[in-house]
């Protein structure tokens, strides 16, 4: 008798990449569990495990029904400006004690549910691509309402957020802050991006892929800006012209 | 952009939160964390404390200034919750969710930490 071993893998980042994949069954998800416990220790330092195993032990002893590691650690791209950013589903435990640069989002179970109807891409990034620490299959179900549903982020939210960042960081332009100036424009590019990609049916991963997606995508002008703020520092008159580029593209 | 010392920063980023506690509260977020954050280098640059350009260091920072008793109180924690909820409001949200975080309080504590700031600088 033959035995078929199922095994999880990431979705393609794409509209179609979650939808391939069958709703996974308690099997399946023991598979992905298991996946995203190895990727997270292959990811992460000693001093970042340490701290999300302080995590997962507060969220745990609060009764969080599921924790996850998201962002660029999650899809080992983390670079300078990087954070270490969790979702809890459920209690939200204290970090209180931790290091300083952890993010910690957090949502009941239904609030989590919702946010995946309403197209919240970070919940929907959290659910695809986050490495998952435990779950009380209230992420199984997420997923398999995903997948059933062919729920998918909505580029038009991530368009009005974009415009609001380009319009914001055009303000900073003006201050003689560099570094804030900097910062609202490498996030005013990156939500560009992100509207820009789930618009051409693409998800967009961690920061650090926008650029190759987009040029993936035929849209070289945005690469340039997301790649250039984040690992360059480019001059104000460089962040200006961008700034006008991306206003330019969101608005047409 | 003709460089500008962080005071100045820190006391033009105050004035546009104090205008937009009358407007858009969202930026007044964004323009209160931006003054405490110029603020809070002014002040790391005296001590001699490395910032780095992170957010995590300030916060850090932020709070041996209390310790080394040049602040009067500890807004380590102020700093924080308000690089959350800034990044909250600009990647994630079109509202604000402040429950139990006055945007008022904040900028009126912010208005503390800039007047110290001021005040050595003159």
């Amino acid at each position: 008798m033959t035995t078929l071993v199922r095994t999880w893998h990431q979705p393609a980042p794409t509209r179609a990449g979650f939808t391939e994949l069958r709703p996974p069954d308690l099997e399946l998800w023991k598979s992905r569990l298991s996946l995203d416990r190895k990727r997270a220790a292959c990811h992460q330092s000693g001093a970042l495990a340490d701290i999300t195993r302080a995590i997962e032990a507060r969220s745990k002893e609060l009764g969080a029904a599921a924790l996850i590691l998201t962002g660029s650690t999650a899809r080992n791209r983390r670079t300078r400006v990087s954070d270490l950013d969790y979702y809890v589903v459920g209690a939200k435990p204290d970090i209180g004690g931790l290091p300083s640069e952890i993010d910690l989002y957090g949502d009941e179970p239904n609030a989590f549910l919702a946010k995946l109807f309403k197209g919240d891409d970070f919940a929907h990034w959290a659910l695809r691509y986050g490495c998952i620490l435990f779950d009380t299959d209230v992420l199984r179900q997420a997923s398999i309402t995903v997948i059933e549903q062919d729920l998918w982020p909505d580029p038009e939210r991530k368009l009005r957020q974009a415009k609001r960042a380009i319009g914001f960081s055009q303000k900073v332009a003006a201050t003689g802050d560099y570094g804030a100036f900097l910062e609202a424009s490498r996030g005013a590019f990156t939500l560009a991006a992100r509207w820009w990609l789930l618009s051409h049916d693409v998800f967009p991963l961690a920061r650090d892929e926008l650029a190759q997606q987009l040029r993936e995508t035929d849209q070289r002008g945005l690469a340039t800006a997301v790649e250039g703020s984040i690992h360059r520092r480019p001059s104000v008159a460089a962040l200006s012209t961008w700034l006008a580029q991306a206003s330019r593209l969101t608005s047409s | 952009m003709s460089p500008k010392a962080k005071v100045e920063i820190a006391e033009e980023h105050l004035a546009k939160a104090r205008e937009e506690l009358d407007g858009d509260l969202r930026d007044a977020v964004q323009w209160v964390f931006a003054s405490l954050e110029a603020a809070i280098d002014a002040l790391a640059a005296e001590e001699r404390i490395l910032i780095d350009q992170q957010h995590w260091k300030r916060t850090d920072a932020a709070k041996e200034l209390y310790e080394k008793g040049i602040l009067p109180s500890d807004v380590s924690t102020l700093h924080k919750e308000l690089n959350f909820l800034r990044k909250a409001i600009f990647y994630d949200g079109e509202e604000l969710e402040q429950e139990g975080f006055s945007v008022e309080g904040a900028v009126a504590e912010v208005e503390t930490v800039v007047g110290i700031v001021s005040e050595r600088a003159s």
